[in-house]
């Protein structure tokens, strides 16, 4: 039976949705949220394997499914549908790319607190369902932490919304916070609310270069986090190279972002300028929010990536590592505790090991399987299968089973 | 029912003869939190003092169908923490210790019986704070909380205490102790510690928790705007946040407000103002001048009359004294009030105010304003006399009318006191059947038997068709959506409950 005449919403070209390789038998672009409903409603009947598509920045890096009949492409949901810079809160439509709500929220003084690589495609429902933060997220918080509420739709078309679009909001439980980082293993987002954060006043950045007995050095760092900057990054010199007017001799590049009322930016700078020395070199303006971009795009521009979770706060927490025998690619979100490594093949077995032994586990691992997380003790395996049962009791959403069949 | 000496003898064997309490008058002092209308007794009360116990209770309770309903300090406004439906209440002050302070990567483990106010107290000579301030620090714990993701007027700038927990140590509904989240900010897979804060104790009992602490701000000014109508303070809020500054708190008490605070305290409030705005900005010192002379300019062209700006930490803590005895100043009228927790987007809120003061006046009565206005989040007490015919009656009607005006103004029934039992009914109105069906899977997911905190936060009849593990017990009060307060004359609130 050809199911594509049978499904709601324009029919594509099911090569361009591969995961890990593996191409869907149909892909399908529903052109509203009724529509949405109506397509998950006629798959489920027939069972069919589906996974939601935002910008697909992400998704065709994941390890390839068991089962993947349908791509949801979510990409005309994307409309933004209410947006008042009093409330500071805006309220979108999840197929909209990160940068169509970024610009918009610009021309009016406010920022969108929520960062993801390839923010031309990326959407706000992918940024949700990855989790996905950048260089400044102790700034701006994790997704989780600027979602209001959201309309999200079940495996069997049920269309529900928790949360709200206030600010403070304690009515019931609170769906929308624990879809984020489902990675569409439990639900597709539809509309969110997020609260959002003025434009600062000023923007800088200092970049410092650093062998690698200056960033194993705890006390060179140890004042920067009550400092507040709203990033420090860590990358490696290969890195540097690809990011633009970062490029230089030194082993490792600092760039610590300064976002604030001026007067506070320019004591920043003093103290911070202090305690490392003059700045290699001073971005102003605009250029900073590029930058950060630059910073979050970096890691997932690698095939491979070996991505880690640390409460260490200071670039010297890469002290831990043989930094000789360190991966060429590395980006380190200190503030974020957010380390991402490539080419992970070369990393010895000895480095890994005295990672995981001083504060660092794996969040995610992208083109090998060497260093996933680890599968979740067996109580909260037990729970996040019975989640996952109450929310998609005929197991539709392909990426559902991941955590037990390929991690 | 209380319980047989057998089930009395097995749990002193379990936790200790000091920490069962099976005594009527001992279970009495647990039938109800801060919302006292709504009252049952458990038919045990237990303390344990670590996780082990709370799994070791959790599972004896299963065995012998007796649900288990966790309890900070029972300041909760809601009736969260009343045993509706009898069983254990578990009572978690005994757990109430800092277990550990990581000053420079600025995060703690505490136990869920640590008072709110204790944890910045015992970090403070680190430089560091616990930021989220729920009226009630002085008495709440930060499991309770965690339990109703609690808010506090600085939440404008720094967010609830869902913001700022990274980590528990939970004891799921069969006894399971699983550990969620952790120290570093960000952990794999979808969020569980985001469903659990905020739950009410319904989808487990949290006892540990791994909080943020921020470092103290160098600097705080405390600015007192005086406007002759509400309308105007009201606006200079919105003006604020919209010319892109956040500031830690703002908070409008209205005319009647002013008038009850100030001839009670006698700290110098304008009783002739239409309502008086609280603005209060925080950060390094550096910042602070410049924001300062913003705000005073764009109150000023909201028509502020008059400025006032505290010179120093006594001026400070007596503005903060004035606005955090609104509550009690209510309580000494001598009539009885609701209190209502509702939400409008802020740009509504000159709106909502003026529905507030139509609806009360339209029945006869009358109301009052306090409320965090930076959050939108409204605080009306609507007043009533009780030896008049109809009028408690006419109060709790208009304040189903207000909760229902904030959710057509795109608001909600709670911005910070949680559903508890007494805005359960209300629930169906905010959200659609399919929301409270996903709630309820989520629950079912977590909870089947209903063993924890049973027929909180949902109304009843929504769902899956699960087992319902407990009959409802007793007679069942549906529908008050607003605390009720000093309903017998002469009680003088001093202090709590708080809002």
């Amino acid at each position: 039976m050809d199911l594509s005449a049978t499904l709601p919403g324009v029919a594509l070209d099911p090569a361009a949705y591969a995961v890990g390789g593996r191409a869907p038998r149909l892909a399908v672009r529903p052109a509203s949220r009724e529509e949405l409903a109506e397509l998950l409603r006629a798959a489920s009947r027939d069972r069919l394997a589906m996974l939601p598509w935002g910008g697909g920045s992400a998704a065709p890096f994941d390890v390839a499914p068991e089962r993947y009949d349908l791509a949801i492409d979510v990409t005309s949901l994307n409309k933004i549908v209410e947006y008042d810079p009093e409330d500071l809160t805006v309220t979108a439509e999840c197929g909209v790319t990160l940068e169509t709500l970024r610009n918009t929220l610009a021309a009016r003084g406010q920022e969108l607190p929520i960062e993801g690589a390839h923010a031309t495609r990326a959407t706000l429902g992918g940024a949700l369902a990855a989790n996905s933060s950048g260089a400044r997220r102790l700034r701006m918080g994790a997704p989780r932490d600027r979602l209001l509420g959201a309309r999200f739709a079940l495996a069997d078309g049920t269309l529900a919304h928790t949360g709200g679009k206030v600010v403070k909001n304690v009515s019931g439980h609170a769906v929308h916070r624990l879809l984020c980082g489902s990675r569409g293993a439990l639900a597709v987002f539809v509309e969110a609310s997020l609260k959002l954060l003025p434009a600062p006043a000023m923007r800088r950045a200092l970049v410092f270069h650093a062998d690698a007995a200056q960033l194993r050095d705890a006390a060179r760092w140890a004042d920067l986090p009550r400092l507040e900057p709203s990033a420090m990054t860590v990358v490696s010199r290969a890195t540097a190279a690809s990011i633009a007017g970062l490029a230089t001799q030194a082993p490792y590049v600092i760039a610590v972002v300064l976002e604030d009322e001026a007067p506070w930016v320019e004591r920043q700078t003093a103290l911070i300028e202090d305690a490392l020395g003059v700045a290699d070199l001073r971005i102003e303006g605009e250029p900073v929010v590029a930058l950060t971009q630059a910073l979050c795009d970096a890691p997932e521009n690698w095939s491979r990536r070996l991505t880690l979770t640390t409460a260490w706060n200071s670039p010297a927490a890469l002290g831990v590592i043989d930094l000789d025998v360190a991966p060429s690619e590395l980006v380190f979100h200190s503030l974020a505790g957010r380390l991402h490594l490539e080419p992970i093949d070369a990393l010895p077995i000895t480095e890994v090991q005295r990672l995981a032994g001083n504060g660092f586990s794996s969040l995610d691992c992208r083109g090998t399987e060497r260093f996933a997380p680890s599968p979740p003790a067996s109580a909260v395996g037990t729970l996040r299968r019975r989640i996952r049962a109450a929310l998609d009791p005929e197991a539709l959403w392909a990426r559902g089973s991941s955590w037990e069949s390929n991690r | 029912m209380p319980l047989t000496r057998e089930q009395i003898e097995e749990l002193v064997a379990l936790l200790g003869a000091d920490a069962v309490l099976a005594s009527e008058a001992a279970r009495f002092t647990y039938e109800a939190d801060a919302l006292t209308l709504d009252r049952a007794t458990p038919d045990v009360v237990v303390l344990p003092r670590s996780t082990d116990e709370v799994s070791a209770i959790v599972r004896w309770g299963r065995a012998h169908r007796l649900p288990v309903t966790a309890r900070g300090a029972g300041t909760g406004l809601a009736g969260g923490a009343t045993p509706e439906q009898g069983g254990i209440t578990l009572s978690l002050n005994r757990m109430d210790r800092l277990v550990r302070l990581d000053a420079e990567r600025m995060f703690a483990w505490v136990q869920p019986g640590i008072v709110n106010l204790a944890l910045s107290q015992q970090t403070a000579s680190h430089g560091l704070y616990y930021a989220p301030d729920p009226a009630s620090q002085q008495v709440s714990t930060i499991g309770g909380n965690v339990a109703t993701n609690a808010g506090g007027p600085h939440c404008l700038k720094y967010g609830v205490t869902f913001n700022h927990v990274l980590g528990a140590t939970v004891v799921l509904a069969d006894g399971a102790v699983v550990s969620l989240g952790g120290e570093a900010l960000d952990a794999p897979d979808f969020d569980l510690l985001a469903a659990i804060v905020g739950s009410e104790g319904t989808l487990g009992i949290v006892t540990e928790i791994c909080v943020r602490l921020l470092p103290k701000p160098e600097a705080v000014k405390t600015l007192l705007f005086d406007f002759t109508t509400i309308e105007a303070a009201c606006r200079t809020v919105s003006a604020t946040i919209a010319s892109g500054i956040v500031p830690a708190a703002m908070e409008i008490m209205d005319r009647h407000t002013v008038t009850l605070v100030e001839s009670w305290l006698h700290i110098g409030l304008p009783t002739d103002a239409g309502a008086v705005l609280l603005i209060e900005v925080d950060g390094p010192a550096v910042a602070l001048e410049a924001q300062t002379e913003r705000i005073v300019a764009l109150a000023r062209e909201h028509g502020t009359r008059a400025v006032r700006i505290a010179k120093d930490d006594a001026e400070r803590a007596a503005i903060w004294k004035g606005r955090k005895s609104a509550f009690g100043a209510y309580g000494r009228l001598g009539c009885g009030f609701y209190i209502m927790d509702g939400v409008v987007p802020r740009t509504r809120l000159a709106e909502a105010l003026a529905s507030i003061g139509s609806m009360t006046a339209e029945r006869g009565l009358e109301s009052g304003n306090v409320f965090h206005a930076g959050d939108g989040n409204l605080h009306p007490h609507v007043l009533f006399d009780v030896n008049i015919a109809g009028q408690q009656a006419a109060a709790l009607e208009v304040s189903h009318e207000i909760l229902r005006m904030c959710i057509r103004m795109g608001g909600t029934i709670s911005g910070e006191h949680g559903v508890g039992i007494e805005k359960r009914a209300m629930m169906s109105e905010l959200y659609a059947a399919e929301d409270l069906a996903t709630m309820e899977r989520l629950r079912f997911a977590f909870d089947p038997e209903r063993h924890l905190n049973p027929g909180k936060i949902l109304p009843g009849g929504s769902g899956c068709g699960e087992a319902r593990a407990y009959a409802a017990a007793g007679a069942r009060r549906e529908g008050s959506p607003a605390q009720i307060v000093g309903a017998t004359a002469g009680n003088d609130y001093v202090e709590g409950p708080w809002i």
